[in-house]
C-alpha cells in the first residue's frame, strides 16, 4: 500500500496533467470552430464544381479527354491526409487502415503523405513515399493545395501515375467522422446516361473550358479534403481530450477518497492508542 | 425596400450567384453583367443562351437599376443559363474589401522588380501587376487602359 505522502503526490501529478488536458481541449475546440467555418465555406463551391465536372463527363466528346479516359494502370498515386500531432484518439489509425485496405488490392502504389503521423507510419512500413507534406501552417493550406494540384496534374499527364486516389476523413459532426478513399483522376464517367450533344455552348471551346475547369476543381477538391480532415482531427482531439479530462477528474476523486480514508484510519489508530494507554495509566499500571 | 419579393420572381433580371472557397459570396440581381473572359469581355443580358466560359483576371461589372457595381474577379468559371449566372472563382472582391494601400504598394514593388526581372519571372510579375492594377481600379475607378497607354508611351520614349 502506498503511503499518504505518495497519494498526495499522485493527486498533485494528476491535477497538473488535467490542467494540460483542459488547455488542449480548449485549443482544439477553438480550432474546430475555425476549421468548421472554413469547411462550410469550401463545401458549396466543391459540390457545384463536382456536379459540373461530372455532368461534362456524360458528354461523348469528353469521354476521350485525357482527364476522363481510363488508362491501363501501371501505378497508382495515393494522397493520404493525416495529422501532425497525436492525442486524437483513433483518427490517424482509422484513415491509415482505410488507405492500406485500398492499397492491398494489388496496387503498385506511390504515396503522397500529408502529416507527420502518416509519414512515420508509412516509412516504417517501407512504402513508396514520393512526397511528404508536414507542418503546414493553417494560412498556407489554401495555396499549398493549389501547388499540390498543379504537381498532381503534371504527374498525371506525364504518365507517372495512371490513377489518383485521396484518403481523407469526412466530417459529419463532432462525434462522427468517417474515413473515405475517393478516386480523383481519371474522373469517373457515367456510361449509362450518355449525352451526345450538349445544350450548353462553350465560349472558348470545350477543351479550353475543361483545361481551366479541372485545375480549379482539383484545387478545390484537395482544399476541401484537407478541410474535412483538419476539422475531423480537431473534433477527434476535442472528444478524446474531453474523455481524458473526465478520467482525470475521476482519478482525482478516487485518490482523494483513498487519501481521506487513510487519514481517517491514521487518526483512529492514534486515538485508540492514546485511549488505550490512558486506560492503563488510570488503572494504576505503568507503561 | 418596402415590398419584399423572393429573388426569383422578377422576370427580366439575371440572378447572379458568385461562389468562392469562402462560401456563396454574392447573391445579386442584375439587368446586365459584363465579365472579363480570357479572350475578351462578355456581356450578358437576361435570356442569354446557355454558355459556359472561362474567366480571366478582370473587373466584373454588374449593372442594376442604373447603378453600376464593380467587383475584382481573378480567374474562374462562369456558367450562364437563361436567367441564372453562376460564377465560380477563387477570388472575388468588392471595392470596400480591397486594401487600396496594399495594392498600391504591391504595384510599386512589382514595377520595380519588373525592371530587373529575368525571363522566367516575367509572367508571374506581370500577373501580379495586373492583379494590383485591377484592385486599384475597382477601388477607385481609375482606368486601367489609361494607365497602360501611359506606360506604353513611356517605354517608347
Amino acid at each position: 500500500m502506498s503511503s499518504m505522502r505518495d497519494i498526495k503526490q499522485r493527486i498533485a501529478n494528476v491535477s497538473s496533467t488535467k490542467q494540460i488536458i483542459k488547455a488542449m481541449d480548449m485549443i482544439a475546440s477553438t480550432k474546430l470552430h475555425k476549421a468548421k467555418a472554413q469547411l462550410e465555406g469550401v463545401r458549396p463551391i466543391y459540390r457545384e464544381l463536382k456536379r459540373l465536372v461530372e455532368e461534362l463527363g456524360r458528354l461523348e466528346d469528353v469521354q476521350n479527354h485525357v482527364f476522363y479516359q481510363e488508362r491501363e494502370i501501371k501505378s497508382s498515386l495515393y494522397i493520404v491526409l493525416t495529422s501532425d500531432q497525436g492525442f486524437s484518439g483513433g483518427y490517424n489509425a482509422n484513415i491509415i487502415k482505410k488507405a492500406l485496405e485500398h492499397m492491398n488490392q494489388g496496387k503498385n502504389e506511390k504515396i503522397l503523405v500529408v502529416g507527420y503521423k502518416g509519414y512515420e507510419y508509412f516509412k516504417k512500413m517501407r512504402k513508396n513515399i514520393i512526397r511528404k507534406v508536414v507542418d503546414v501552417a493553417d494560412s498556407q493550406v489554401y495555396y499549398g493545395s493549389e501547388s499540390i494540384a498543379k504537381w498532381l496534374l503534371e504527374l498525371y499527364l506525364s504518365g507517372e501515375a495512371d490513377e489518383v486516389f485521396i484518403a481523407y476523413t469526412h466530417f459529419e459532426n463532432v462525434l462522427n467522422h468517417i474515413p473515405y478513399v475517393q478516386k480523383v483522376l481519371p474522373i469517373s464517367t457515367d456510361n449509362t446516361d450518355k449525352i451526345y450533344e450538349s445544350a450548353m455552348k462553350y465560349e472558348q471551346g470545350l477543351d479550353t473550358f475543361i483545361d481551366h475547369l479541372i485545375p480549379l476543381y482539383l484545387h478545390m477538391k484537395l482544399f476541401r479534403a484537407y478541410s474535412e480532415s483538419h476539422t475531423s482531427e480537431q473534433a477527434a482531439r476535442m472528444v478524446s481530450m474531453d474523455a481524458a479530462g473526465k478520467n482525470a477528474s475521476e482519478m482525482i476523486e478516487d485518490l482523494t477518497r483513498l487519501y481521506n480514508r487513510k487519514r481517517q484510519a491514521a487518526i483512529t489508530q492514534e486515538l485508540s492508542e492514546i485511549v488505550g494507554s490512558a486506560n492503563i495509566l488510570n488503572k494504576g499500571g505503568t507503561l | 425596400m418596402a415590398k419584399e419579393e423572393p429573388k426569383y420572381v422578377s422576370e427580366k433580371k439575371i440572378n447572379l450567384n458568385i461562389t468562392t472557397p469562402r462560401g456563396l459570396k454574392f447573391v445579386e440581381e442584375a439587368d446586365m453583367i459584363i465579365m472579363r473572359c480570357i479572350d475578351g469581355d462578355l456581356g450578358v443580358l437576361p435570356g442569354h443562351e446557355p454558355v459556359s466560359t472561362v474567366l480571366g483576371d478582370g473587373i466584373l461589372r454588374i449593372i442594376n437599376n442604373g447603378n453600376e457595381m464593380k467587383l475584382a474577379v481573378f480567374g474562374g468559371i462562369a456558367v450562364i443559363e437563361d436567367k441564372r449566372v453562376n460564377i465560380f472563382t477563387t477570388i472575388a472582391q468588392r471595392p470596400e474589401e480591397i486594401d487600396r494601400e496594399r495594392a498600391e504598394i504591391d504595384r510599386r514593388k512589382v514595377e520595380a522588380m519588373l525592371e530587373e526581372s529575368e525571363e522566367h519571372q516575367f509572367h508571374k510579375l506581370q500577373m501580379l501587376l495586373r492583379h494590383s492594377l485591377i484592385r486599384i481600379e475597382v477601388s477607385s475607378h481609375l482606368e486601367e487602359s489609361e494607365y497602360l497607354k501611359h506606360n506604353v508611351e513611356d517605354e517608347e520614349e
